[in-house]
């Protein structure tokens, strides 16, 4: 880049202050909440002073309830991100190296949950997969038994989510397989690599960090989602993000609802960062290139 | 070059458009089945009687209008001030060099890295003591930074995208350097710019957590009428015909980003 | 080491012909160029051959076996990718002996072939590096040593230096060239860079839009092209539109005899071939560029056509001279086929060179 220094200086207060605003923002909204919670959490102030506590977060780790919550958060994370996964990479794959209309077709189904809102979703979970619904209509014309539906059951939300972070996730991993070219492939092939080969030894070394990527973008979706919890799963236990809107809301304790929230920061904070780090690596790639 | 056979049947792709097919479509089938039907019941394969009544019925409700007339408000008024504080922005962390550029841009990743919903917690109990929780501004502000990330980096990556050489063509034709942004680099970053828009008035439209966690119960949102409907269960009906009426601005957004923005950008973008 | 027969290879891809009844029959140890403009089809006869893309009809057979159906990690030959296609996640020794890894072969004979493939393509002990961290010429190495060490009995070639500079191609070329004496192995090397052919191989497919224009040793190119392609693809030739006449050529600017039934054809003269007498005739000296070691005469001829000349010395004339030209040696074109060749050729000794 050819831009003289003299150029630079002058433009450099303007960049700064074109930039500002948003800065502030980010800063007063996202920073301070974040550092205000963590020391609120932490500090007691009592009738002798401000104190350093760790009583609220013994609370919550000794209480079986706000446990059982977490426990049911990390399971509905788990299974989401298997099953996800267990999709998404053969579809990703499948439309790195298919072409023509079939694929075009697979692609269009495979992103098109992206532009269907959640909420909309969860009615269309319950009035196919509820009590009555779609399925059991089907199952019922062929005098089959119902189904044990998966609506209010932890089930419920794992299946949304899953529908829900399909296309993210193909997008991401196709994103990662692009990098594979088809030369890679075939040179593989060329040295007597059968299809398992060139898909443990080719393919999925190259596209590790995508899959890691996809999973931390559905985790950090996972640790602070509402609607699906909320509307398709179980009242007792509950997800993270409904047991926080209670605390919150309801129960009227922002003390323990900002412990919580800072509990699924530390929880999430490998996932942050590593999805964090690789953005900003892409980033510096694509400039350098 | 192609690997594949053209007229070799492609039998997985067959399987996969059958699956997703029922999966991802067959559900949307359902609601918009239910919108149509004035009388459905169990356990008939389909409504007994077809019409528009629960549309009439669901237009004439107050609380949908007014939930309506507020998310389209929150839509415009956030994504205006989301735009008009962004964009330039974006195009001072794309073509500007000053102190800190590059910890700045990287610090809007912030708002990505943390579970959303604990980050919204935290903002609410400080919402909370500035008497911010139950007002329009109060949601305004925390759909605001949702929409901080996009907003930025997406118009920065097209500004940057540019090529200088079609800046300079231009200066050297003795265009001067307001004229240059005005003829030559709008024009050329408009698509991604039209597609963060696009992407901030839709994500704002359809957010729910924060309206619900600031907004409640005084600010309601149609995501959050849609809620109590479903969790009222008033008439199923009802459901069904909000969600069609809802899906509209998802439908559109659905054909803009067709156009403006690839499924590839979408990953590039969301770090794959 | 082994032979290769193509028979009748044919490839649709949906309406258009890719390649259409290629035959050809290399023999063991020789060293055959698919040469052709970009589209010609060469690729996928290679590609064919490497068993990446499946014939629509004919056949491939090694060693007068027929592997026409063969997936190519069954088939016994190699192939070298233009662009390397180096597996970025695995070292250079990881990358050499990743399909002898896929043969179960033991550790140590493995470190012990990979070493072996190193030194021969002259990077001994560079087996720890990243693919990342060679220059493009050692990644290309890299390249070649991971198809030799399978012992393919046929090494195919696409184009695999395409990316590489000028200087560092011709080193390649040549250690290629060298190695594949060495070894005896039978190649198949793919290219559109004429220099490239002429400097390598023991004979040169020239193919157009599917088609095989002419199979032939370098220097047989050279001097009998057999269709007016080959004539204008191979170095520089001057091409004319003439009529033959009663066993002449009447142009303006010149006369030959040929033997060639009267109508229109095509005259092709290299520039090396065309004798310039300068003072008087129909044609007019346009331009002289002097190259140090010959010098091209550009020549404005009655018809409006542009002609070059080659000469050993720079011509003493200034631009608009009139200029009378005599083709030494020529071919005769007609219906795409050559009709007539001058004798002359037969005796030039001093191997031409092509300049592209």
């Amino acid at each position: 880049m050819s831009i003289s220094v003299a150029q630079d200086r002058g433009r450099g207060q303007t960049g700064l202050l074109l930039v500002l605003l948003p800065v502030a923002l980010v800063a007063t909204l996202i920073i301070w909440p974040i550092v205000r919670a963590v020391m609120d959490t932490l500090i007691v102030t009592g009738p002798d002073g401000a104190s350093l506590s760790f009583a609220s977060y013994r609370f919550f780790f000794t209480d079986a309830h706000s446990m059982g919550n977490l426990r049911i958060t990390i399971w509905t994370t788990a299974v989401s991100v298997s099953i996800l996964m267990a999709i998404a990479i053969p579809i990703a794959i499948y439309l790195r190296f298919v072409t023509g209309r079939t694929a075009a077709v697979v692609q269009a189904l495979a992103i098109f949950p992206l532009f269907v809102p959640s909420i909309i979703l969860a009615y269309a979970f319950i009035r196919v997969l509820g009590p009555n619904g779609m399925v059991d209509l089907i199952l019922g014309s062929f005098g089959l038994p119902r189904i044990r539906s998966p609506y209010l059951t932890p089930w419920g939300p794992v299946i949304g989510f899953v529908w829900d972070n399909l296309p993210l996730s193909v997008v991401i991993l196709m994103a990662g397989l692009s990098n594979v070219t088809n030369n890679a492939v075939e040179a593989a092939r060329d040295v007597g690599a059968g299809k398992f080969a060139i898909l443990f030894h080719i393919i999925l070394p190259r596209i590790w960090l995508s899959i890691l990527v996809a999973t931390s973008f559905v985790v950090l979706g996972l640790f602070s989602a509402f609607t699906f919890p909320y509307l398709l799963g179980p009242a007792a236990p509950e997800m993270m993000g409904p047991f926080m809107l209670r605390t919150f809301g309801d129960v009227m304790d922002p003390v323990q609802a900002r412990t919580q929230a800072v509990i699924t920061f530390l929880i999430c904070a490998v996932f942050g960062w590593f999805y964090v780090r690789s953005i900003a690596k892409n980033r510096a790639r694509r400039e350098a290139a | 070059m192609r690997t594949s056979e053209p007229f070799r049947p492609d039998w997985i792709g067959l399987a996969l458009v059958v699956t997703l097919s029922i999966v991802i479509i067959g559900p949307m089938l359902v609601v918009g089945l239910w919108a149509f039907a004035e009388q459905w019941r169990y356990p008939s394969l389909l409504p007994q009687q077809w019409g528009l009544r629960f549309w009439h019925q669901t237009l004439a409700r107050p609380d949908v209008w007014t939930a309506l007339r507020t998310s389209l408000q929150l839509s415009f008024v956030v994504t205006l001030i989301s735009a008009a504080i962004c964009l330039p922005a974006a195009y001072a962390f794309a073509r500007m060099k000053f102190w800190g550029r590059d910890m700045f841009f990287l610090s809007f990743l912030s708002i990505q890295a943390f579970p959303r919903f604990g980050l919204l917690i935290t903002i609410a109990t400080i919402f909370l003591s500035l008497g911010l929780v139950g007002t329009f501004w109060g949601v305004a502000i925390i759909q605001l930074v949702n929409t901080l990330m996009f907003m930025i980096w997406i118009p920065t990556a097209a500004f940057q995208a540019i090529d200088r050489k079609l800046e300079e063509a231009a200066r050297d034709v003795g265009a001067g350097p307001i004229r240059v942004f005005w003829s030559v680099t709008l024009p050329q970053a408009l698509p991604a710019i039209v597609a963060a828009i696009m992407l901030t008035f839709v994500g704002t439209f359809y957010e729910t957590e924060g309206a619900w966690l600031i907004g409640a119960p005084h600010v309601r949102t149609m995501p959050i009428l849609m809620i109590s409907f479903i969790n009222n269960q008033l008439v199923i009906q009802l459901g069904a015909v909000l969600s069609v009426l809802l899906w509209v601005p998802s439908f559109i957004f659905l054909l803009a980003a067709r156009r403006y923005l690839g499924p590839q950008g979408l990953g590039r973008g969301l770090g794959g | 080491m082994a032979t290769l027969e193509l028979r009748g290879l044919t490839k649709v891809f949906g309406a258009t012909m890719a390649v259409e009844a290629f035959d050809l029959d290399v023999g063991d140890g020789e060293l055959v160029c698919l040469l052709g403009p970009s589209g010609s089809g060469k690729s996928t006869v290679l590609r064919m051959i490497g068993g990446f893309e499946t014939a629509s009809s004919g056949a491939v057979l090694i060693d007068g076996q027929d592997v026409t159906r063969m997936p190519p990690e069954r088939r016994p030959t190699s192939m070298m990718f233009q662009s390397h296609a180096l597996w970025s996640h695995m070292n250079v020794a990881g990358n050499i002996g990743f399909g002898l890894k896929l043969r179960r072969l033991p550790r140590a004979e493995i470190a012990r072939k990979v070493e072996e493939a190193l030194t021969l393509v002259g990077l001994a002990g560079m087996g720890e590096r990243r693919t990342d961290q060679l220059s493009g010429g050692q990644q290309q190495r890299v390249a070649l040593a991971r198809s030799l060490v399978l012992e393919p009995k046929i090494l195919l070639l696409d184009e695999p230096f395409a990316s590489l500079d000028q200087h560092l191609r011709e080193r390649l070329r040549e250690e290629v060239r060298d190695l594949q004496q060495r070894l005896g192995i039978t190649m198949v090397f793919v290219t559109h860079g004429q220099d490239e052919a002429l400097a390598l191989a023991d004979r040169i497919v020239v193919m157009r839009d599917g088609r095989v224009q002419q199979v032939d040793r370098p220097d047989r190119l050279y001097r009998h092209p057999e269709t007016p392609f080959v004539a204008g693809f191979i170095g520089q030739m001057n091409l004319l539109q003439v009529t033959v006449a009663g066993g002449r050529i009447a142009h303006p600017a010149f006369d030959l005899d040929v033997t060639a039934t009267d109508g229109p054809a095509l005259l092709a003269v290299r520039p090396e071939a065309l004798e310039l007498i300068a003072g008087e005739g129909a044609g007019r000296l346009h331009r002289v560029t002097d190259f140090g070691s010959h010098a091209v005469t550009e020549i404005d001829l009655p018809g409006g056509e542009r002609i070059k000349a080659m000469t050993p010395e720079v011509p003493a004339a200034p631009p608009g001279t009139p200029v009378t030209i005599k083709p030494l040696r020529a071919h005769l074109y007609r219906d795409d086929r050559v009709i007539w060749s001058s004798d002359a050729m037969s005796r030039t000794s001093t191997r031409a060179h092509a300049h592209g």
